[in-house]
């Protein structure tokens, strides 16, 4: 790969964005200050970068050559590229260079702290002997030190407030504003000031005798006063000075957190793999967003760039330039950590590696045009994102998606952020960071549609044809604009801490997905110790890495925990972060990793631990108390316990364990159930507890696949269908059958001892008159019982249909009962030793069944409704003892309906059985079952004709006879009935 | 022409009457043609104490409500004098209020529907 000549390029970039950037600065009144970063601060031109010096402090800024002011506005520009070319190089020497730098690094790699100051001597008198060209080449990798590092010589006098430290000679404190830029601030002499104050004051105080107006305490505040302002003034051209004056006397107020942010990309405390990858996206913006000035540097910047996200070293460039001398001074200690992953990462490296020769050809934006991260809170996505976006020109605009919450205003901002550039102050191209996106979901997905809908119709918009000339293109581009109103321009990162909300679902689709994960202890831990010198905070590593484990590599409430010490004037101490008294999280931890500590045993440091003090399982309540309480859904926990207690192995011959463990389940199921019956939610502190006592019991060293709990809403709609079949089925019976079944007892008791009685085994498959006299009978008592349960047997489109088609040619189906009852005692892993019917024996009883039912209901239609019963009881026994003896049945049904009826109903009854014994005969004589049907209409007829006949006139009248008049409605308006009338009428 | 109207009945103790409007016609059955006195009409009741009122006439149930006049009506009666054609109006009643059923009925289908119960109540009677 050709590398370009460093000056040359240089002059290219520079000239490029001067041109570019120069008539925004005319109107600009302050120039845009460089940043702050150290290392990328350095152009080879020195004198020009340094900050011009600065005589007073009242000077006005518009004295500022322009030359500078244009370095200070292209620097920022001007110092990506250097830096990425500088990595170029780097990569761009041969293997056995490489080799070289990885063994350095590895050797170098234990000593360097954040604060490792011995190493930066070394560098630093690395740099006194090396050539003044390239000397800025070694402090722009990434480094922690950021003052050390600084060389520059001149020193000014007087200096309150300087962007080196080396500039204020005497004792200086490091500043961080707001938007992360860091100056270094003479504090000595104020506080030497301020003690002498106080013991002014102090003297003062006592000699207040009334002898001036005011007394002498107010004068000297108001000379202060003075003094304050005149100092504002002084500084007031530089874009510090108010962030300094404010800080610089309540240092110690400020945050931690935000002080010592990361405010450049080589302070990144992230994982190196992620913040290049994140850089590596940013960069490819480059030739949509600057133009096509720089874009031949671009695609140097983004081979390098690649190279390092991928860390794979194969790219022989057999250039041994002039970077070769300095080559270690490039190293940091992130080096190592990226070969260890150098198996994982060459996997992904040729996936990239594709990706990004398609883009290079291409040079448009990203494909992914949206960067999305995600991680647990602490671990620096806003802080990455803000700093990479920095370092690429960018201007941050953030939007916190969870206080904007309606959709509108979202849309708007974002809106004005993608698609508008500024004309008047900084005009770098804005950079839109949007904080906590699952937090914008308030009503319609808010910010995620929008952006959804931005990338759809800029995909609608982009039909090919993506490598065309800038020019062309923006060209096109601002045509477009007219027509499509929302075209995403500009680079929007999201970051949301749950990769996995649902509302996401779309955006992770479309975006680039980098997922943060934890920084490694010690690096936590390094820049811990760097902070707690700063501060000037006594503290051991031990302890410093207790609590980086405590808060899980959280390194803002890590910080927030110190400072917290701090202020109170305490030490941090292990004991302090193992007894959880500091450095707590108090975040709820998904449902899974509940159980998963309950069912897994905590291995290595907690064993340890136990070695070393009995109070472990006490440590071990509390911690898992506190978790589940924070987590608070205990019926889910105890449900997920449940479900999965049983797919563990634990060592339990005797069941013991087991039955512990269900009977404490129970236990929580019944204090559960009480507590919600009476609502005495304090009650619930007593759910974990069962839970710590099943983890106590069962708790195992390896690693079980948890299953959500299912079962129970699995098993409660099943009931539901079931009772509902029931309930239905139980309707239909007949109410003196139906009124002795109720639902536990039919369950439980009775239904398995009906399924026996449904299916005899001792009905053979045969036709009907080839069954002996008994097994008639037999037959006509189960069609009986059938009738009488309102059971009946149905086709049923079976799946395993072929296999019937063997059997029955006809029929693709089965049969099986109406009501399945089988379904109310079919239970898992459970077979029920009911016979099942022969298909024929099933067909033969649909047709008796449905017989019997006809019957049963043309008859009961015909007889007295008081005695239907008796009725339906005599016709079963004569309908379906048919063949058998008639004198007997009348007899016995004579016998019951004694019983039943007064004497008086007999003659009914009797004609009733004479009707049913004619049906019988004209069945006898015609033999067949298909005549059936008619017989039974006739006889209907017959007995009910000529009563209809007579009746019908007399009904008649006396429907009449009830209603004499009838209303007809007349539609429309009320006029329609009034009807005028003629005064001459009255008086004929 | 003059007309006399008198009204016999003293200051305010005229007979209060009021109207029965209805969107439609009450029409006697066919069988009922001839023998109209004395036949229940309808039914008018007052289901609550809201000025609401049903009226049942045949199998339909009107809805209505009771409406003070704009102005009141005088109910007179024609009273001849003498054989000349001499007409006095006497008046009998003042109508204030109206009871206005315009809403389309509802029917009562309880009674219009048996039509199979004659073959149930057949054998029941017969066999008494």
């Amino acid at each position: 790969m050709d590398i370009p000549d460093f000056e040359e390029l240089e002059w290219l970039e520079s000239h490029g964005v001067d041109d570019e950037f120069d008539d925004d600065f005319e109107l600009d009144v302050e120039p845009p200050s460089p940043p702050s970063s150290p290392s990328s601060d350095k152009p080879p031109q020195r004198p020009t970068l340094s900050l011009p010096p600065k005589p007073s402090p009242f000077k006005p800024q518009s004295q500022i050559n322009p030359t500078s002011r244009k370095r200070a506005g292209s620097d920022l520009l001007n110092s990506i590229s250097l830096d990425v070319n500088d990595k170029n190089g780097k990569r761009s020497r041969n293997g056995e260079d490489e080799a070289r730098n990885e063994k350095f690094a590895q050797s170098e790699c234990p000593d360097t702290g954040p604060m490792g100051s011995g190493n930066v001597g070394d560098s630093e008198k690395n740099n006194e002997g090396s050539d003044d060209d390239e000397e800025w080449l070694r402090f722009s990798p990434p480094r922690d030190t950021v003052e050390e590092m600084e060389v520059v010589e001149e020193v000014v006098q007087e200096r309150i407030l300087s962007r080196y430290a080396t500039e204020i000679d005497g004792d200086c404190v490091p500043i961080t504003g707001l938007d992360g830029e860091r100056v270094y601030a003479k504090i000595c002499s104020s506080v030497e000031m301020d003690e002498e104050m106080k013991i002014k004051k102090l003297n003062f105080r006592g000699d207040h005798n009334g002898l001036l107006q005011e007394p002498v305490r107010v004068l000297m505040e108001k000379v202060e006063h003075e003094q304050f302002t005149k100092a504002l003034q002084g500084s007031v051209e530089d874009d510090m000075a108010e962030v300094v004056l404010s800080t610089a006397p309540v240092a110690s107020e400020q945050l931690w957190v935000e002080k010592y942010a990361p405010c450049s990309f080589t302070e990144l405390l992230s994982d190196e793999k992620t913040n290049r990858k994140v850089l590596l996206w940013l960069k490819q913006w480059d030739s949509c967003v600057f133009g096509s000035d720089i874009k031949s540097t671009t695609d140097d910047v983004l081979t390098s760039l690649r190279r390092h996200s991928t860390g794979s070293q194969h790219f022989k460039q057999s250039t041994k330039s002039y970077f070769q001398k300095n080559r270690e001074t490039r190293f940091n200690r992130d080096i190592p950590k990226t070969h260890n992953d150098l198996d994982k990462e060459n996997d992904t490296s040729l996936g990239d590696q594709e990706m990004w020769d398609k883009k290079h050809k291409s040079s448009g934006p990203p494909e992914q045009k949206v960067l999305l991260l995600c991680g647990s809170p602490g671990l620096g996505k806003t802080t990455l994102a803000h700093v990479a976006a920095r370092h690429c020109g960018y201007r941050v605009v953030e939007i916190n998606a969870s206080d904007d919450r309606s959709a509108s205003t979202i849309e708007a901002k974002i809106l004005d952020v993608v698609q508008m550039n500024s004309v008047i102050a900084d005009s770098k191209p804005k950079c839109l960071v949007i904080d906590e996106i699952d937090g914008a979901l308030g009503d319609g997905k808010g910010a995620v549609e929008i952006i959804l809908q931005l990338l759809s119709a800029e995909k609608k918009s982009d039909t090919g044809k993506e490598n065309i000339a800038q020019e062309e293109n923006s060209g096109r581009k601002s045509s477009r604009k007219k027509q499509k109103s929302s075209v995403l321009l500009r680079p929007v990162i999201c970051i949301c801490n749950d990769l996995y909300v649902p509302a996401l679902r779309p955006l992770r689709q479309v975006a680039k997905v980098h997922i943060f994960v934890q920084p490694t202890v010690s690096r936590v831990v390094n820049r811990l110790k760097y902070i707690c010198t700063k501060e000037g905070v006594k503290t051991s590593s031990v302890a410093l890495s207790a609590l980086a484990e405590n808060t899980e590599c959280d390194i803002r409430s890590c910080l927030n925990t110190l400072q917290f010490l701090n202020k109170k004037k305490e030490i941090l101490n292990v004991m302090d972060i193992s007894s959880q008294v500091v450095g707590r999280k108090d975040v709820a931890k998904s449902a899974f990793h509940i159980w998963k500590e309950i069912f897994q045993k905590k291995r290595g440091k907690s064993s340890s631990r136990s070695n070393k003090s009995s109070s472990s399982t006490s440590k071990d309540f509390e911690f898992l108390y506190s978790m589940i309480s924070n987590r608070g859904d205990y019926e889910l926990i105890l449900d997920g316990i449940y479900e999965n207690i049983l797919q563990l192995n634990y060592v339990d011959p005797l069941m013991q364990k087991t039955v512990q463990c269900l009977d404490n389940l129970g236990v929580s199921d019944i204090a559960h159930r009480y507590i919600m019956r009476t609502q005495q939610m304090s009650l619930l502190v007593y759910q974990p507890p069962i839970a710590i006592f099943i983890h106590g019991l069962i708790a195992q060293l390896e690693r079980k696949d948890i299953e959500w709990p299912k079962s129970l809403q699995r098993n409660r709609t099943i009931l539901a269908e079931r009772m509902d079949m029931f309930h239905t089925w139980h309707g239909r019976i007949s109410p003196y059958i139906s009124r002795h079944l109720s639902a536990k007892s039919f369950v439980e008791d009775s239904i398995s001892s009906l399924l026996h009685i449904l299916s005899p085994p001792t009905l053979r498959p045969v036709a009907l008159h080839l069954l002996s006299e008994k097994e008639k009978s037999d037959l006509g008592q189960l069609v009986n019982t059938m009738v009488s349960y309102a059971i009946t047997y149905k086709n049923i489109k079976s799946d395993r249909s072929d296999t019937w088609r063997h059997e029955d040619a006809l029929e693709a189906t089965t049969i099986a009962l109406d009501p399945p009852l089988s379904n109310f005692i079919h239970f898992k892993d459970y077979n029920s030793c009911h016979i099942d019917l022969a298909l024929a024996v099933k067909q033969v009883l649909v047709h008796e069944v449905e017989k019997q039912k006809i019957l049963q209901g043309s008859l009961s239609r015909s007889s007295n409704p008081h005695v239907e019963e008796n009725h339906v009881f005599a016709k079963n026994n004569a309908g379906t003892r048919l063949p058998s003896k008639s004198s007997c049945t009348n007899g016995s049904v004579e016998k019951k309906t004694n019983q039943i009826s007064p004497a008086a109903e007999k003659a009914k009854l009797s004609k009733a059985v004479d009707e049913v014994k004619s049906v019988q005969r004209t069945r006898k004589t015609s033999g067949g079952l298909t005549s059936f049907f008619n017989r039974i209409k006739k006889v209907n007829k017959d007995g009910s004709e000529v009563p209809n006949n007579v009746d019908e006139p007399k009904s008649a009248t006396v429907r009449r006879d009830s209603h004499p008049f009838l209303f007809k409605y007349n539609e429309g308006f009320t006029n329609a009935v009034k009807r005028p009338v003629r005064i001459r009428e009255f008086l004929v | 022409m003059q007309i006399k109207v008198k009204c016999s009945c003293g200051e305010g103790k005229c007979p209060e009457w009021a109207i029965v409007e209805l969107q439609g016609a009450v029409e006697a059955q066919p069988s009922f043609q001839n023998c109209v006195e004395n036949l229940q009409i309808g039914i008018l009741c007052r289901p609550s104490s809201e000025e609401s009122y049903t009226f049942t006439v045949g199998y339909h149930e009107l809805m209505g409500a009771k409406q003070s006049l704009k102005k009141p009506i005088l109910v007179l009666k024609k009273v001849k004098v003498d054989d000349e054609g001499e007409v006095e109006l006497d008046v009998i009643g003042v109508i204030r209020h109206k009871i206005l059923f315009k809403t389309r009925p509802k029917a009562l289908i309880s009674r219009a529907q048996p039509v199979l119960k004659p073959k149930i109540n057949a054998p029941a009677s017969l066999l008494n």
